[in-house]
């Protein structure tokens, strides 16, 4: 009898415990939450295993960074050199990186004190308060305005123009096509005339077509020209904007698909890959059915022998940001040095690193000092030019100083001076915090239309619709 | 005779269906020592000489070994900690009239009903309270309160076990927790062991939960690691490299299961269902 | 007498309880109250950060009035019926075969081994290498298909309406029915022999057997079967977030959303919009929805049980 009573007002007990718990608000942001994370710390063999978290130095104060890729573990690894500091860098992937932000900071936790962010992932990092306002003292970083490329500084302000996070790099996008393709079908190779045959959607087609008149294929997929797209902001007044740019990429896209115009490579596929080096196989149904037992497909070998004559193509451009620049220099093997950069249909940009001080963190005046390191110092930045053999810096005196370079990879071009360009044309007011979820639905709503499973009239409205049910307070004029 | 020629056809038909198991692990292996090249260009049924490369360039990206190690941290203990807890919790549920058994039985078969995600929010925002985020007691513990587990055991437990029995143990002079350790646990053998299964690959398998809790790199299991290849662009340029490291994934658990599973069936067949 | 004999009941039910304690514990904090903050935040507007607002049952409207909600439903829905029709109809018929005294099949093991195999695979594994496998230009499976000429050209399974659905169905069945018949075989192996023995005797038929012994007998396990598949089946989340026809993990479910279930619909708005209150009302939608066809399952499986 007395078990079970003390049985029963032991569950009570929990049960209430566990209720009162729920009533609880979600953000009583406990200051003691130390993170019982980070300090569990496995032994260092174990550490060194996994390249996604690496630490620099070995002793000092500690800075934690969280990031998207390895670039920032490099700059660590520079900066201990000659600063007596410890600096853990952990990679996390960009489709998991927003949650890890949020939990970690909605929790109180004082690491990462780093923390980056791509420019459709600030708006809500910055609503949120996740990043120290940088115009405060002791950072003042108002005061550097003008040393970043302008599109760039701007990105890193919220809404109310304060600074929040700084970019050591620019993103531009651009063309990247073969010159020798370009001087076989249009007798020239040089990047502005060849960026004319770029210069709208209709007259893209038109080069697809006398691209694959030739035995060529324009683009690895019609994904290529997505950097490209659309010339005004999805959401102005909080109203839905649909501009005609919008419409005529869709239907660029459509004709592109259904005349085979592209490689149907997926972007970052193997063939894809494959297609900047050179040929690609087209698999089409013809080459594919064999009738006849002529070819043995069981053995590999054989099967490549016989199947060598079959049809191939070579694709001709290729869009991507300025860091594309590493890309295809990594990947293009025996093409190296006829390839050329020139501007697309509009003035785009894709990704970023942008960096800020978590406002939660406890070595803020470190973090400032690493930022304004890797972001705001020519000689990191010529480090770093030198360090990732020619990636895009933000900093306005080092791309001024190198304007001249030439890259051999693209036959000589002064890929500085173009990405300079290309920047100073990019609108950021274009990008908001509703951008990824409005693309998906809008990139559906062009695959369908593509594949002929909807027409355009209810490929557009099922896409109105998408928007209308995630973003309830978005208005829209169908 | 025409049993024997019916025996054959089933045979047939339950080889192939085997093979159409089997079929997708072989392509996995064979093109996993194929280059990128190779792959897009043609398929093979026989191995290629590309396995170094490609080790080279998955190594070079991640060691999914140490994923491996990670997930049988996890994996073990939970699905341990659920056979056992979820055996006497059902054995208890079954066996013995108490206040609140049914009430307790109701909530676990809605609770069985309740979807996973359900909870998350919730479950991140406890772990967080807790200080847990990050570590894997928060994937280990709660494997103590498995309400599926329990309800399929109380069924079986209801099946399999007869009064009598325990009534002769308890003569005997047998406590409670004796005769559960010494007699039921046996009889439930065969369940518990199917179960077994399923917690383990479910643990082994899990998703969502850990891609949200854990947070350092050198901490995830394997299927989040796995995962993380689909961004890893380096990779995506070497198909093969993507065929090596599911291969990795995969192969380890197919040769444990080939002395797992015939511990699970001489244990489902020396059962003690029959006594 | 009498007086001991209830003192030793006594002692039983206290020893109950303490079986059942740990179990109850741990299940109160990490089940318990995880679903009941779920269900407060659904009342809530809640951004993941700052204070949840409360909202009244608007998330709740919002819901039921969502099209694209009730798509993911039926999307769901879809794709778990082709999957536990094959799955339990393809488990079954192995259950048959094998516990048929007239064939003795040999080989249950290997065989059961070989079945189960698949569902030892992590999903996201599974989802990795059939997307690489199925890719529409470059992948192995159609290299194969056209090899052997049973189609003429490529096959586009990951990005058309018209099959993506049943790709995912299909991989669900193929990965969950050696599971379902290991289950079904341990019940029947659960059942007395001497029921089989004694219906040979009487000259029971193969069906007759089947229909008056194994059936009602594994009729508890077949419930369970069919309440966790559904439960399994109406979650679907990785395969079709992993395997979208776009290219990385994402919760639109191209092609044209048919892959979008119910739960990559919750995953949208609690992780990547930040509407968590909203995503808190979609999970207690799926899971009322849940709740009735169980009861159903149960009022139809189940019979006299409980």
């Amino acid at each position: 009898m007395k078990f079970r009573k003390i049985m029963a007002t032991l569950l009570a007990g929990v049960m209430t415990l566990s209720l009162a718990a729920c009533g609880q608000s979600a953000t009583g942001t406990e200051s003691a939450s130390t993170d019982s994370a980070t300090s569990e710390e496995a032994p260092a063999a174990e550490a060194a295993e996994n390249t996604n978290t690496e630490t620099a130095g070995t002793d000092g104060e500690k800075l934690v960074i969280w990031t998207l890729a390895k670039d920032l573990q490099t700059f660590a690894e520079k900066y201990v050199e000659d600063h007596n500091v410890q600096i853990e860098t952990v990679v996390i992937e960009p489709a998991d990186y927003v949650t890890k932000v949020q939990t970690a900071l909605n929790g109180g936790q004082t690491t990462p004190d780093i923390i980056v962010g791509e420019p459709q992932m600030l708006e809500d990092f910055y609503d949120a308060g996740y990043f120290e306002d940088l115009n405060q003292a002791p950072y003042n970083a108002q005061d550097y305005k003008g040393q970043i490329v302008d599109y760039v500084w701007e990105v890193g302000q919220d809404k109310d123009g304060i600074q929040r996070a700084i970019s050591y790099q620019i993103t531009p996008a651009g063309i990247y096509y073969r010159r020798d393709i370009a001087k076989d079908v249009f007798g020239t190779d040089d990047p502005d005339e060849i960026g004319k045959l770029f210069k709208d959607y209709p007259t893209i087609l038109d080069t697809a077509e006398k691209l694959k008149s030739a035995g060529y294929r324009i683009f690895a997929s019609d994904a290529e020209i997505g950097y490209f797209s659309g010339d005004t902001a999805w959401v102005v007044n909080d109203t839905l904007n649909v501009d005609q740019a919008r419409l005529d990429y869709m239907d660029l896209v459509t004709d592109l698909y259904q005349n085979d115009l592209t490689a149907y490579a997926n972007q970052w596929s193997t063939p894809w890959y494959q297609a900047m080096a050179g040929e690609v196989p087209i698999l089409t149904a013809a080459v594919q059915s064999y009738a006849d037992d002529s070819i043995n497909v069981w053995d590999a070998e054989g099967f490549a022998e016989a199947t060598k004559d079959l049809d191939k193509t070579q694709v001709f451009a290729f869009g991507l940001p300025s860091w594309g620049v590493l890309t295809l220099r990594d990947n293009v093997g025996e093409t190296s040095g006829s390839w050329g950069v020139c501007s697309g249909p509009s003035y785009g940009f894709g990704g970023g690193t942008f960096i800020g001080i978590s406002a939660m963190s406890e070595h803020k005046d470190l973090a400032w000092d690493f930022l304004k390191w890797v972001t705001l110092d020519e000689s990191t930045a010529e480090w770093w030019i030198e360090k990732s053999e020619g990636d895009t810096v933000s900093l306005v005196s080092v791309l001024e100083k190198h304007k001249d370079d030439a890259n051999e990879v693209y036959g000589g071009e002064h890929l500085y001076s173009f990405w300079q360009e290309q920047a100073a044309g990019i609108d950021y007011s274009k990008v908001t915090r509703f951008d990824k979820i409005i693309n998906d639905a809008w990139g559906a709503a062009c695959t369908a239309v593509k594949t002929g499973e909807m027409d355009k009239e209810a490929a557009i409205s099922e896409f109105y619709d998408v928007v209308e049910s995630t973003y309830p307070e978005i208005t829209i004029n169908r | 005779m025409a049993t024997k020629i019916k025996r054959a056809i089933l045979y047939i038909a339950l080889i192939i269906l085997g093979l159409m198991c089997l079929l997708p692990f072989w392509l996995m292996m064979v093109n996993s020592t194929r280059s990128g090249v190779e792959i897009t260009h043609s398929f093979s049924f026989l191995p290629g000489h590309s396995l170094k490369d490609n080790w080279k360039v998955l190594f070079d990206y991640v060691n999914l070994f140490l994923g491996l190690l990670n997930s049988f941290k996890v994996a073990v203990p939970a699905t341990l900690l659920t056979a056992y807890f979820s055996a006497i919790t059902a054995f208890g549920m079954a066996m013995y009239n108490w206040k609140g058994n049914n009430v307790l039985f109701r909530v676990i078969v809605v609770f069985m009903m309740i979807p996973a995600q359900l909870s998350l929010i919730g479950f991140y925002n406890l772990c967080q309270k807790l200080h847990l985020i990050d570590s894997y007691i928060t994937l280990i513990i709660p494997a103590i309160a498995s309400p599926g587990i329990v309800f399929f055991l109380r069924q079986y437990t209801k099946a399999t076990l007869s009064k009598s029995l325990m009534e002769a143990a308890r003569i005997d002079g047998a406590s409670e927790i004796h005769i559960f350790h010494r007699i039921v646990l046996p009889i439930m053998a065969p369940g518990i062991a199917t179960m077994s299964i399923g917690t383990f690959i479910g643990n082994w398998n899990s998703y969502l939960v850990p891609l949200i809790l854990l947070n350092t790199p050198k901490k995830m299991t394997l299927p989040v690691m796995i995962s993380t290849l689909n961004a890893a662009t380096d990779l995506q340029k070497n198909q093969g490299a993507i065929y090596l490291g599911v291969a990795i994934s995969v192969i380890p658990i197919i040769i444990a299961f080939c002395f797992f599973s015939k511990y699970i069936i001489s244990s489902i067949s020396a059962g003690s269902v029959k006594e | 007498m009498k007086k001991r004999a209830s003192m030793r009941k006594k002692n039983r039910e206290n020893a109950a309880y303490l079986f059942v304690l740990p179990f109850v514990i741990v299940f109160l904090i990490f089940s318990v109250y995880p679903v009941l903050r779920t269900l407060f935040l659904s009342f809530t507007e809640y951004k993941g950060y700052g204070e949840p607002v409360f909202n009244g049952l608007a998330n709740y409207t919002r819901v039921l009035k969502d099209k694209f909600f009730w798509r993911a439903l039926r999307n769901t829905v879809k794709m778990w019926s082709l999957n536990i029709v094959l799955q339990l109809g393809m488990a079954f018929l192995l259950t048959i075969i094998f516990s048929d005294i007239k064939y003795k099949l040999r080989g249950l093991a290997i065989f059961r081994a070989v079945y189960y195999l698949p569902n030892l695979i992590a999903a996201t594994s599974v989802a990795f290498l059939f997307k690489t496998l199925l890719d529409w230009k470059y992948g192995t499976f159609n290299q194969i298909l056209l090899a052997t000429g049973i189609v003429d050209q490529q096959i586009n399974w990951l990005g058309q309406r018209s099959t993506a659905w049943a790709v995912i169905g299909v991989i669900q069945a193929w990965m969950w029915f050696g599971n379902s018949f290991i289950i079904l075989m341990a019940g029947v192996q659960g059942i007395p022999t001497d029921y089989f023995e004694a219906a040979a005797i009487d000259g029971a038929g193969r069906w007759k057997v089947f229909g008056s012994i194994t059936l009602p007998l594994l009729r508890p396990i077949l419930l369970y079967v069919a309440v966790t598949s559904l439960i399994g089946g109406l979650q679907l989340f990785d395969l079709p977030f992993l395997m979208n026809g776009t290219g990385g993990p994402s919760t639109a479910g191209e092609p044209g959303g048919t892959l979008q279930t119910v739960v990559m619909y919750l995953f949208k708005f609690g992780f990547e919009t930040h509407q968590v209150g909203f995503a808190s009302a979609i999970a207690y939608t799926l899971f009322f929805i849940i709740l009735f066809v169980s009861i159903m399952e149960f009022k139809f499986i189940g019979g006299k049980e409980d």
